[in-house]
């Protein structure tokens, strides 16, 4: 655009206003702000006294802390292969040429605009004993006898599994639409040189389908891998993080020692380790992108 | 081998649908029926009556409406603010552009949790907790639709900017004129995405906001169901209330919503 130099930065300052001005208030002011409470005895009624580090230091030896952090990391291990190749099949399906395309296209990725609070409560009516849609379905199918019963979400490994039912259900939709448009990117001609030379389907899949897939796919663990992590609602309705704590994620933990125990001051000190999780995940991610195009 | 990718590929259908099916069809039985097996649910009596109990005795109706306003408010603002901000960073050349682009950039390596704490103490400052504003202002601050948005105006060639500063049009123009149309489908699909993510947005308001007259559906829905725990009749109805008009917006607006999820790769 051609436009003299001053009038350029005043018209700059004009549009970009509305938005910085939001940004700054409600992200990088709150942030700066949050570096000052670290350092406090800090409650909501707001009597503040200045403590150093003792929050950091209280932080470091706090074991419900770690274990929260540990509990979200699991979470992760036990979401990301799963949403992933999960998504795989899912996208392989719907890319299919069948008169029920549109329906797949259609049920896979609806879930993930449910409310979380809708598929959490839903869940939890699924995963219930003695009433659950679950264990009826199982007793109507003689999988399980009439007088026993399976109790998800008071076990502990049960209840990690029905977490992460609940939650591959409700959000590998967006990892299948990532992955149907990568598969709709392929050329057409490559699998049709391949079926001319005598390739069988899954032989198509492994040799062709897969390594076309190999970017997306490191931009989705990672994706994958932060939002996992950040993981709170579902199961602070679904478990309350019980059996004992054992599934509490590290938001959860936070927004107790906050709003429950009234200490600000410490909910922030974690939040901001949270922060360098998250950040360091997304500087691996950034370093696995710009590796990418350096090899292409 | 054909026939069984089919009925792998009908069974996960099916399984996608199921707990929506369930959901519905829970919520249409009479109530303090005794369901002893799982059949129960899928045979009639039938009715409505719930439905019609838990609009006309609960803030459901109030609930469903803040969602709505909260939503469009937030919808409208945010792409206006990061069309405009995305527009000049895309076509205006200005002093300290590098330094706003890094900026705004990084914005997008902060997660909205772990800014939460501090968030509620300037909310709090500000005066804006359980209030309208306080819903909506600090939603609007998404770099994210920034960076998605200017990269779609990179896309509108210059040559028909300048044509159109030719005519003797201002920066004003060349955007409402120029910019706006050529890039609409964008703005549709992150107008669809900001709406569907401010509808389920959960966690601030849950902390923002105490008073029930200022609760969004979300927020709402845990409330109430502490109220209901023997029979699965009105938890399913709130549940159904709350999903029917996002299900139907999906349904309309399935295209757009499907291309914005792939053109931004945003997660939940």
């Amino acid at each position: 655009m051609r436009i003299s130099k001053r009038r350029a930065d005043v018209q700059a300052l004009l549009f970009l206003l509305p938005f910085l001005l939001v940004y700054f208030l409600f992200t990088i002011w709150p942030m700066l702000k949050g570096v000052q409470m670290t350092f406090y005895k800090w409650t909501l009624i707001k009597k503040m006294k200045y403590i150093g580090w003792d929050n950091y230091t209280r932080m470091f030896q706090d074991q419900d802390f770690w274990a929260s952090i540990w509990h979200s990391t699991l979470f992760v291990i036990l979401t990301t292969p799963t949403m992933i190749v999960l998504a795989i099949v899912l996208a392989l399906i719907a890319n299919r040429q069948s008169r029920l395309q549109k329906f797949y296209r259609s049920v896979f990725f609806l879930p993930s605009v449910l409310s979380v609070a809708v598929i959490s409560f839903l869940g939890l009516f699924i995963f219930q004993p003695y009433t659950g849609f679950l264990n009826s379905l199982l007793h109507l199918i003689q999988l399980l006898p009439a007088d026993r019963e399976v109790f998800w979400l008071s076990e502990l490994g049960l209840s990690w599994v029905a977490l992460t039912l609940i939650t591959l259900w409700w959000t590998v939709g967006f990892n299948f639409i990532l992955y149907l448009s990568a598969m709709q990117d392929i050329p057409d001609d490559i699998f049709e040189a391949a079926k001319l030379d005598g390739a069988s389907n899954s032989q198509m899949f492994w040799s062709i389908t897969l390594p076309y897939l190999k970017p997306i796919t490191k931009t989705i663990t990672m994706l994958q891998i932060i939002a996992s992590f950040k993981v709170f609602l579902q199961i602070y309705i679904i478990t309350g993080g019980g059996p004992l704590d054992k599934t509490r994620p590290v938001i959860q933990y936070i927004f107790q020692a906050g709003f429950r125990k009234n200490d600000l001051g410490y909910a922030a000190t974690m939040s901001y380790m949270l922060f360098a999780i998250l950040l360091v995940l997304s500087a691996f991610q950034y370093w696995l992108n710009n590796r990418k195009e350096a090899n292409a | 081998m054909k026939w069984f990718y089919r009925i792998v590929s009908l069974f996960a259908g099916l399984l996608f649908v199921t707990p929506l099916i369930w959901m519905l069809v829970v919520s249409v039985k009479k109530e303090g029926m005794k369901i002893t097996s799982l059949v129960d649910w899928f045979t009639p009596p039938y009715s409505l009556a719930v439905y019609d109990e838990i609009l006309r005795t609960t803030k459901l109706t109030n609930w469903i409406w803040n969602s709505f306003f909260v939503a469009i408010c937030v919808t409208a603002l945010t792409v206006a603010f990061a069309a405009m901000a995305g527009f000049v960073m895309s076509k205006l050349p200005f002093r300290y552009k590098s330094l706003v682009f890094f900026v705004i950039l990084s914005g997008l390596l902060i997660p909205g949790e772990a800014v939460i704490i501090p968030l509620y103490q300037v909310a709090k400052d500000m005066g804006i907790l359980n209030s309208y504003q306080g819903l909506i202002f600090p939603a609007l601050a998404s770099p994210m639709a920034v960076i998605v948005l200017k990269s779609f105006f990179d896309g509108v060639p210059n040559d028909l900017l300048e044509s159109v500063q030719i005519d003797g049009g201002g920066t004003w123009r060349i955007f409402t004129s120029i910019m706006i149309p050529l890039t609409r489908p964008a703005l549709a699909s992150m107008a669809i995405l900001t709406f569907v993510g401010s509808w389920n947005n959960f966690l601030w308001p849950f902390l923002s906001v105490t008073d029930d007259r200022f609760f969004t559906l979300p927020m709402g829905i845990p409330t109430l169901m502490n109220q209901y725990t023997e029979d699965y009749v009105k938890p399913m109805v709130i549940n159904a209330i709350a999903s029917l008009p996002i299900i139907v917006l999906f349904v309309i607006f399935e295209r757009q919503i499907v291309k914005g999820v792939s053109l931004s790769g945003i997660k939940g």
